[in-house]
């Protein structure tokens, strides 16, 4: 397909209609290029100056960057959004699959249980980490509640187990974004060819082994779209983090965004926080750009 | 003067050179179509005539004005979609309307015209409806009524049927055609199917690769066909091309083919000038099926009829007719004959050969050999 | 497509097994909201006392009006009500302004395309994907010299800015799907520019915008980050007063009253979510991958 062809014509009026398309489409663009390309440039400057409490334009090289690398915290933060990360595309994935799999085998009411699951996804990562934080709270929740049932011993204080509460913030993530992966997977299921199934049954193979040779093989693109989104969002995630342990107990559960934060907004260190902001940026452009590549190349003759 | 004048059109979309000059002049009321396969420039021209593709050399005049620079909306000019493209959220009236409408038609007298044209396609009851909500005949109807309540000077039609089933698409080539008749448009048309190009014309613009193969009425770019490409692209089953030798045979021209264990020496009839010189050179021989058939069903007015034994290798019945394939020159070669008591592969059985209407090609060039008049048929008629 | 052949349909073993499987993931589901609902309407007092499960005793919708008008966040004690118009102011205006941007996008970019499309559409949409961190300090300057600091007009702005890569994606797939011919048929009839978007595609884009709508009515809501950056004291939103009020009351924390406050964030974009879950989905869904 050739560009649409702006219609030959003279006269003010037609060449206003000619100039209309990009008119309209100009605002945008501006607002775009200043307020995220531009804004970029400008962070990404500041990563290489002296700021502190305000923005300073000398020329600092890579003083910040290596203040970065020699702080205690951004290793901490940067464990752990591996293992924050890890975990949460592995178990997003993982279960949104398996449910994706059994809701696929014409449940009655899937329309519902469908509706249960996919619901967190609806919520604020601030109400989710409010309500989790309450449900795990080591006084008076699951552990109390499981105590009273008649397990007196049970313990589960990972909330303030500087070890432990990273997995809280996992379990919290996985619950909210599972039922996400498993519309995605579904939608990956009921796209594969039927006949292929058929023929596969009629050659005599068993459920199990139809899904592990030939369904989840063709998943392949669904399992790339899960992983970009859940890393997307892992990279990005700050307010689950900040609603349900503040980044604490201490720096236990810092991440390279509440890093940030914190550096920028509370201890007034412009120069490393715009350094960490960059450093989230290329991970991130590292992943997406090849997938958005991939997605937008479409066959155009 | 000629009604609509494609005069020596070029385009180019960058670097790739889509039309290399295409020279077409129609009448007043004709139906011109242009054919050829995906690609060969037929649907930019059509989008060139309508101002959607801008024109990148040449000329376009219609009625004596030239064209290129109006805006689609004054070229005074109505187009019928591949995929109808009716508006899906207005009604039926409202897609038929909204040229008018734009044109600031008052009310009443559009009304009047959507009417009138909804009644010509038999969609009266249809009006209120969504595109939605129609049947695919349904929605070629309304397009078609969108294009015709304008009451253009002349009608675009970008390959109208190739979204119907196949006895949808029967039904509504013989509407157009009757339409055609009723309203002595004029009308350009765009197809990839040559037998939707034969039966609508009054003017066939065969095109290849953004170049014109040939213009002409249908039975001329059937019978008489300009080069190898239009004989084989025209007609189903196509044109059997059959490789040959011209020779002399005791002062008469023949064609050799190489029949099995024999060679035939089909008498040269047509083009029998422009031959001469290709004695002792091989040839393509371009022979329609329909003109290598059994004794009985062979036209002996007309022509000159050579008969032959030869081996059947298929048979195919098609309830009509029935096509038996014989080899000649190495290529199975397609005859039609009279359906009933059907030869045996294997078995020899009397072909006959209407060589009057056998035509010779340059195998090299392609183009057709032909005597510049010939007398047996029609010149490629550029105007009547 | 199913594996599973006619005959499991049959309530077997097996099928008992799947459904046991499918409920208890359900009840895991729901128990958190199950949990912030019961809790939310429980006395403080059986909530030290009880079991998190266990239906109130006594109901009582107390916690629920501290929440709405007297709960103290930071020095004010008048309650979230006021955070959740301060959402309502921001979102409505944001999800019109960046959808119609993204309605015009959309449209130019499949329907007008121009040299060098791809390229734009490109730019736009990695906005969507970008950290936010990379914005936060230059964005609180500028709204500073704006003067549009600590004010939901500012955040506004910032909503609009930051959602057009979305509402952008949105409709440029949707028109995609639209055959060019329809353009071109509505030019030959006469129609120009603005006439061939108002009366021909705005019309038939109802799901789009509904998809639209509510993505960008949820992504707003529920945003945190910009609000906790941009916005403090009273132009803060709901996210960010819910997270001052559980964060950093001090004295015996009333979780009633903190449930019962996540409720009231939670309700928005929860019946959003139970009225219209097909367009939340088809939203997420293209969020993700090409529509």
């Amino acid at each position: 397909m050739s560009d649409t062809a702006a219609p030959p014509g003279k006269g003010a009026r037609e060449r206003l209609q000619r100039w209309l398309p990009k008119l309209v489409l100009s605002p945008s663009c501006v607002l775009i290029l200043f307020f995220v390309y531009g804004f970029i440039a400008w962070t990404s400057y500041i990563s290489f100056s002296n700021s502190g409490m305000l923005p300073e334009y000398t020329w600092a090289g890579l003083r910040q960057w290596s203040r970065l690398w020699g702080s205690w915290t951004w290793g901490i933060a940067l464990h752990n959004i591996w293992v924050f990360g890890l975990l949460y595309i592995v178990s997003c994935t993982l279960l949104g699959l398996l449910l994706a799999i059994l809701l696929d085998q014409r449940i009655r009411a899937e329309g519902a249980l469908r509706t249960v699951y996919l619901y967190p996804m609806a919520l604020s990562f601030i109400v989710t980490g409010t309500a989790w934080q309450w449900f795990l709270n080591p006084g008076l929740g699951l552990e109390k509640t499981v105590q009273a049932l008649g397990w007196e011993s049970f313990s589960f204080n990972w909330l303030i187990d500087s070890n432990m509460a990273i997995y809280t913030v996992v379990i919290a993530a996985v619950w909210q974004a599972t039922g996400f992966i498993m519309a995605m997977f579904l939608a990956g299921l009921r796209g594969i060819d039927g006949e292929m199934i058929k023929a596969a049954q009629i050659d005599g193979a068993p459920a199990w082994k139809i899904y592990l040779r030939i369904i989840i093989p063709q998943l392949r693109p669904v399992f790339l779209s899960a992983v970009v989104v859940l890393a997307h969002l892992a990279i990005k995630s700050f307010d689950l983090i900040v609603a349900m342990t503040g980044g604490g107990p201490g720096n236990a559960t810092a991440v390279p965004a509440t890093f940030m934060y914190s550096y920028a907004f509370s201890r007034n260190e412009m120069g490393i926080a715009a350094a960490s902001a960059v450093f989230m940026l290329a991970v991130i452009a590292a992943l997406i750009i090849p997938y958005l590549y991939s997605e937008l190349r479409e066959p155009r003759s | 003067m000629s009604f609509l004048h494609i005069d020596d059109v070029h385009k180019h979309f960058g670097e790739t050179h889509v039309l290399k000059g295409i020279d077409i002049e129609i009448d007043k009321g004709d139906f011109l179509v242009l054919v050829g396969p995906s690609g060969c420039g037929k649907s930019t021209l059509l989008n060139m005539i309508a101002g959607l593709d801008t024109i990148s050399e040449g000329e376009l005049r219609l009625d004596g004005r030239r064209i290129n620079e109006l805006h689609p909306s004054r070229r005074d000019i109505a187009m019928v979609f591949q995929s109808y493209a009716l508006y899906p959220s207005m009604s039926v009236a409202g897609n038929i309307g909204f040229g008018l409408e734009m044109r600031k038609v008052p009310k009443a007298e559009r009304r009047a015209a959507i009417q009138r044209v909804a009644e010509l396609l038999q969609i009266e009851n249809l009006l209120s409806r969504k595109p939605g909500q129609l049947s695919g005949g349904q929605r070629q109807r309304v397009a078609m009524g969108r294009a015709l309540v304008r009451d253009p000077q002349l009608f675009l039609f970008d390959e109208p049927l190739s979204n119907l089933d196949a006895k949808l698409r029967v039904d509504m080539r013989t509407e157009i055609k009757q339409l055609h008749q009723r309203l002595g448009t004029t009308i350009v048309y765009v197809t990839h199917d040559q037998i939707e190009a034969m039966t609508l014309a009054t003017r066939i613009a065969v095109m290849r690769g953004g170049e014109l193969q040939q213009l002409g009425t249908p039975q001329a770019v059937y019978d008489d066909p300009n080069n190898l490409f239009v004989a084989g692209f025209m007609g189903s089953p196509s044109m059997n091309l059959v490789p040959a030798r011209i020779a002399d045979r005791d002062g008469k021209l023949v064609a050799l083919v190489e029949a099995g264990e024999t060679t035939l020496a089909l008498p040269i009839v047509r083009d029998r000038e422009a031959l001469e010189g290709w004695c002792n050179r091989q040839v393509m021989l371009g022979l329609r099926p329909e003109a290598i058939t059994d004794p009985t069903s062979a036209n002996r007015d007309g022509g000159e009829i050579f008969e032959a034994d030869l081996e059947v290798e298929l048979v195919e019945p098609t309830g009509a007719d029935l096509y038996v394939v014989t080899r000649l020159g190495g290529i199975s070669v397609n005859a039609r004959m009279r359906p009933g008591s059907p030869p045996q592969p294997g078995e020899d059985t009397r072909f006959a050969f209407d060589v009057s209407r056998m035509v010779a090609f340059d195998p090299e060039s392609e183009a057709r050999i032909r005597t510049a008049v010939d007398a047996d048929a029609p010149v490629q008629a550029a105007s009547a | 497509m199913s594996a599973a052949t006619p005959a499991a349909r049959r309530f077997t073993p097996a099928r008992m097994l799947l459904y046991a499987i499918l409920l208890f993931f359900a009840v895991l589901y729901l128990l958190p909201l199950y949990v912030m609902l019961t809790t939310s309407f429980k006395t403080l007092a059986e909530i030290q006392q009880g079991n998190m499960l266990a239906l109130p005793r006594e109901w009582t919708a107390a916690p629920w009006r501290e929440a709405w008008g007297s709960a103290c966040i930071g020095l004010e004690c008048s309650g979230v009500k006021g955070y959740f118009f301060n959402s309502i102011q921001i979102v409505v205006p944001a999800v019109l302004i960046s959808g119609l941007l993204g309605a015009f996008n959309g449209y130019v970019l499949t329907k007008w395309r121009f040299r060098g499309h791809k390229i734009v559409f490109g730019l736009i949409l990695f906005s969507c994907f970008i950290p936010f961190q990379i914005i936060l300090l230059p964005m609180a300057r500028v709204l500073g010299i704006l003067h549009l600091a600590n004010s939901t007009s500012g955040l506004v702005l910032v909503h609009i800015v930051y959602g057009i890569g979305f509402t952008t994606l949105f409709f440029r797939n949707f028109y995609a799907s639209f055959p060019d011919e329809l353009v071109r048929a509505a030019q030959l009839d006469g129609a120009g520019f603005f006439r061939i978007f108002f009366r021909i595609l705005l019309p038939a884009s109802v799901p789009i915008i509904v998809v639209t709508v509510i993505w960008q009515f949820t992504n707003v809501w529920n945003d945190f980050l910009f609000g906790v950056s941009f916005a403090s004291g009273d132009s803060a939103p709901i996210t960010v007063a819910l997270n001052n009020l559980v964060n950093s009351s001090t004295g015996v924390k009333a979780y009633n009253v903190n449930m019962a406050a996540a409720m009231v964030a939670a309700v928005p974009t929860l019946i959003v979510y139970i009225l219209a879950g097909k367009y939340f989905l088809r939203g997420l869904m293209s969020g993700s991958v090409k529509g």
